[in-house]
């Protein structure tokens, strides 16, 4: 049977679509508040049938915003924190009859077969898994309200003072941890490249530029590796973290990583936990996305009738060249994110 | 000589203010058609320069030297073309085929602007030939009010009365193959008219000699006058003061803008060193407390835009002076354009030059030549290939033979210039090109960055083999070269795919090669180039694709150089601030926001496979052999 989605979602769609909701804070805000929409209607019963709502409804998202990866990254949250509860409420109502789920012991650990696991049947109505859940949902939300700010808090472990920053384009955790290290930090100055042709690093330098004690540069994205020998510490957001330490950044990052790569410059990526997504990528042809080209060159100019002109969102950048990646949770290596992945997500729900 | 008899019967010409006025006239109005013709936009201050208020002369000023550098760069290109036709009957083949590429190198520089003017306003193209050609018989009609001064003698008017009907004429009948002939014909019309002015002019030197000084303060004083009076009372239209009124009448409308050179170039000598530091000290603070606050470029000056500081230089060849503001205006970019316009207009000085009595003539020349360049490097800081260029011509000079005349020492030097543009120049861009022929194979997917004059020769080469292959063009703002490129290309017929430099990972896999132009070779293997071949290069390296950067020897440098940050130029910054709402308005008034427009950088030689010179295809780091044996290649 055909899925068909919910008024608020076509409502989110539609309004991600022509861009009155923007940058993926809100987006996983948005998406959330759908779900818990979900959760609190009385149109489910069990568990299994709660996560076919949801699976159905991400996936429409999915298909409707290719791009918009947190959508399916927080389906997939709500999946796990369904399973979670459910297991809990069930242990409970067995009365601890099999005390292995509430402790585990070195030797239940190496000894558990899987078979535990697999025999769940999630669809048998549950008492008061509504209740648990919204009650879980409320700690997801302020995980998502406050990961800006823990990322932000981490600044002073990573920036000293009178250090020269690179950055690209305009990311909003990347605001807040550059204002926190201008108020923590004496002189630093910090580098910003435009990332044409939206020019969005303009709205940085500028934000940037209201605080005291700072030395801000713009530079076009052409003098990036001209200024990487002076450079520090490259700090940049990503659209969202792959299943192998990647990024999926804005259009530039790979070169930038590049760069900082050849001048030996750590590169540090923000990605609060809900970009996290499970997605085994590792050539751009696979994501990316172009964008209108009239920003690139005029329409009308005579050149432009023939020639064939690409103005691409995204850049793919490859582990290697990330040294670290600072999320809410705290800092971890690339080629740790498998781990947080399994720890974020159920192994069931990779594929949605 | 010519000029300076001219310039007298200009300052006899004040005294007439009546007769003057008259004359004026027709000028002014001819001023605004082609301010409008150039852009719409002044038409307006064009208009109220008949109110002559002083400030809007300045402001204007600006203007009114970029029509006249677009003016000249039309010019220099007919001029190449003629040079082409006055070739002597050739005996080899290819010198017929090296001026061609010395022509087109230059030409196809000079013309950009002419077509950025022109396109907006015709599409089609045989309106724009026929604009070409208005244009043209405009600005050889125009070469007398710009270049003498702007009073001028009955006779002098007449016959440009007669030049602009001859042009009207030209431009009616002629509409697209004549262009040249027409010019010819106007030239023609041009000299007898400067012929005429001169003689007339030289009867009435003798009168006013000795007012000079005087007049030319009277003038100054004037001018300082009416600007106080103008801020004074605004709007008003007079100046207050009797005596002061005629003194300000006749500034108002003679001294107008193009005037302000020669006039100067008229007064003692005492008089030179008070003007230049008179007009930059009210507009120049304001900006040079501004640039180059960021505190890593600290050392790097960034040229002077101040257009007056060049130009009221009585000791620079106007060819000089109107180079120096085409640098400064990136109207000639680019390496090898840059040494051509050079070498033009050295050849020019050196024409022009008289040794002064009981001097040297080499000697002489060179102190005269190295002020000149000076003054180049004022403007716009030079050029590797320029400098190499310069260098080469003062060897030359201390190796002229004593016992020989003037008139054939300056042919000597004047071969020389003609031999440096055809062999250094010319001849390297198609050796480069013949050994990058064997480089491009069908089906090639050429990846290159902004603007080369060679790059594009080698493509059009490649193309007229009828080789099957496409060319990816790599941009970056603020500059946008690469848009020129992308014409050149797309007017020679290649399939072109345009990126900006953001963009480059996209477009790198499907790329085969990699070329790059280059601003000039480093002693150490570095390439020095404009800002963003390092990175092209470095993601080229990255997908392992081949990476070919094409340069003359002549753009070999001895300098050593290991960043982009000790020696470099800083271009406009208010380039990067993007029209319309963008958030850089004004950052100057925000004391911690620097926007930062760097004009080259340097690409290590471990991200180069190799590059072409004219000599054999190298890796980088074999500079310091040719540089070795690098005078005996081309002579």
């Amino acid at each position: 049977m055909r899925e068909q989605p919910l008024k608020e979602v076509t409502q989110l769609i539609h309004a991600i679509k022509i861009g009155l909701v923007e940058g993926s804070y809100s987006i996983t805000n948005k998406t959330l508040d759908i779900f818990k929409y979900i959760i609190m209607s009385k149109s489910w019963d069990s568990a299994d049938a709660l996560m076919q709502i949801v699976r159905a409804q991400s996936r429409i998202l999915q298909a409707a915003l290719p791009q918009e990866t947190v959508t399916s990254n927080i389906a997939r949250r709500i999946l796990k924190l369904t399973r979670e509860e459910f297991e809990l409420l069930q242990a409970k109502v067995q009365h601890f009859a099999d005390d292995s789920q509430a402790s585990l012991s070195l030797h239940k650990l190496v000894t558990q077969t899987s078979e535990s696991c697999v025999s769940v049947d999630y669809s048998v109505p549950q008492q008061g898994l509504r209740e648990a859940l919204l009650d879980h949902l409320q700690e997801v939300e302020t995980e998502l309200e406050t990961s800006s700010e823990n990322i932000s808090v981490q600044a002073e472990e990573h920036i000293h003072s009178s250090e020269i920053i690179l950055t690209l384009g305009h990311s909003r955790s990347v605001e807040n941890f550059l204002k926190r290290a201008i108020k923590k930090r004496q002189f630093l100055t910090i580098i910003v490249a435009e990332c044409a042709p939206a020019c969005r690093g303009h709205n940085l330098a500028a934000t940037l530029a209201q605080e005291k004690n700072v030395e801000i540069i713009v530079i076009p994205d052409a003098s990036i590796f001209a200024m990487m020998s002076r450079i520090n510490k490259v700090i940049i957001g990503t659209h969202s973290v792959l299943a192998n330490g990647g990024l999926r950044a804005a259009c530039g990052a790979n070169t930038v990583a590049l760069a900082a790569k050849h001048y030996s410059v750590p590169v540090i990526v923000l990605a609060p936990m809900y970009k996290l997504s499970p997605l085994h990528l590792c050539e751009q042809d696979a994501f990316n996305m172009v964008g209108c080209a009239e920003d690139v060159i005029a329409y009308d100019s005579v050149p432009a009738r023939d020639a064939k002109v690409y103005s691409p969102m995204f850049d793919y950048v490859a582990p290697e060249l990330v040294t670290l990646f600072i999320s809410n949770a705290g800092g971890h290596a690339p080629s740790y994110v498998y781990r947080l992945l399994s720890e974020l997500y159920h192994p069931d729900d990779l594929e949605l | 000589m010519v000029v300076t008899s001219e310039q007298s019967s200009s300052t006899s010409a004040i005294t007439k203010q009546k007769k003057q006025r008259q004359r004026n006239r027709p000028r002014n109005k001819r001023n605004r058609l082609e301010d409008s013709e150039a852009k719409p936009k002044q038409n307006d201050s064009a208009m109220q320069k008949s109110n002559s208020n002083p400030q809007q002369n300045t402001s204007t000023d600006k203007t009114r030297e970029q029509i006249m550098a677009e003016r000249e760069a039309k010019k220099q290109a007919k001029l190449a073309k003629k040079q082409k036709l006055n070739a002597p009957a050739t005996t080899i083949i290819t010198e017929v085929e090296q001026t061609t590429i010395t022509k087109k190198l230059t030409t196809t520089t000079t013309t950009t602007t002419k077509e950025q003017n022109l396109l907006p306003l015709h599409s089609t193209n045989v309106a724009d030939t026929k604009t070409a050609s208005e244009a043209s018989a405009i600005s050889s009609t125009d070469v007398k009010p710009t270049a003498p001064a702007g009073e001028k003698t009955r006779e002098q008017i007449k016959a440009e009365r007669e030049a602009k009907k001859a042009a009207k004429h030209a431009a009616k009948s002629i509409k697209s193959n004549n262009v040249d002939a027409a010019a010819d014909q106007l030239s023609d019309l041009q000299v007898a008219t400067k012929t005429e002015t001169a003689s007339a002019a030289s009867a009435l030197t003798a009168d006013h000699e000795k007012k000079k000084p005087a007049l030319s303060k009277a003038e100054r004083r004037a001018i300082q006058e009416a600007q106080r009076a103008a801020k004074a009372q605004g709007q008003t239209k007079k100046p207050p003061g009797g005596v002061q009124t005629a003194g300000a009448n006749s500034v108002k409308k003679a001294p107008s803008v193009d005037a302000t050179p020669v006039k100067e170039q008229r007064d003692d000598k005492h008089d030179k060193h008070e003007s230049p530091a008179k007009s930059p000290s009210k507009s120049g603070t304001l900006k040079a407390d501004r640039e180059c606050k960021v505190k890593l470029f600290n050392h790097l000056v960034s040229a002077d835009k101040d257009a007056s500081l060049f130009i009221n230089d009585p000791n620079v060849h106007p060819s000089m002076a109107r180079l120096g503001v085409q640098y400064a205006q990136r109207t000639i970019v680019g390496s090898n354009a840059r040494c051509i316009a050079f070498l033009h207009a050295l050849r020019q000085v050196v024409q022009d030059f008289e040794t002064p009595a009981k001097k040297e003539f080499g000697r002489s020349l060179d102190v005269a030549v190295k002020h000149h360049v000076d003054h180049l490097n004022k403007c716009r800081p030079l050029a590797v290939s320029v400098y190499n260029a310069y260098k080469q011509f003062k060897n030359q000079l201390t190796q002229l033979p004593t016992d020989t005349p003037e008139t054939e020492l300056k042919e000597l030097l004047g071969h020389f210039i003609d031999t440096y543009i055809e062999n250094q120049i010319g001849k390297a861009a198609q050796a480069i090109s013949s050994s990058m022929q064997e480089k491009i194979t069908d089906g090639d997917v050429l990846l290159t960055f902004a603007c080369s004059s060679l790059i594009q020769f080698i493509c059009e080469e490649a193309k007229r083999r009828k080789v099957t292959f496409r060319v990816i063009v790599v941009d970056s703002r603020p500059f946008c070269e690469g848009q020129e490129m992308l014409r050149r290309l797309h007017a020679c017929g290649i399939p072109c795919t345009y990126v900006l430099i953001n963009a480059i990972s996209y477009v790198m896999p499907e790329a085969t090669k990699v070329m790059l132009g280059a601003h000039a070779l480093l002693a150490n293997g570095y390439v020095m180039a404009r800002t963003g071949t390092a990175q092209v290069a470095l993601v080229a390296n990255s997908h392992n694709v081949p990476v070919l950067v094409c340069c003359e020897t002549h753009k070999f440098s001895e300098r050593f150089q290991t960043d982009a940050i000790v020696y470099n130029e800083l271009c406009d910054p208010n380039l990067l601030v993007m029209d319309g709402k963008c958030c850089l308005n004004n950052w100057q008034s925000k004391s911690r926001l620097t926007p930062l427009n760097l004009s080259y950088d340097i690409t290590p030689p471990e991200l180069v496979s190799a590059v072409v010179t004219e000599v054999a295809i190298l890796p980088c780091t074999s500079v310091p052999v040719i540089l070795r044996i690098k005078p005996d290649i081309g002579y």
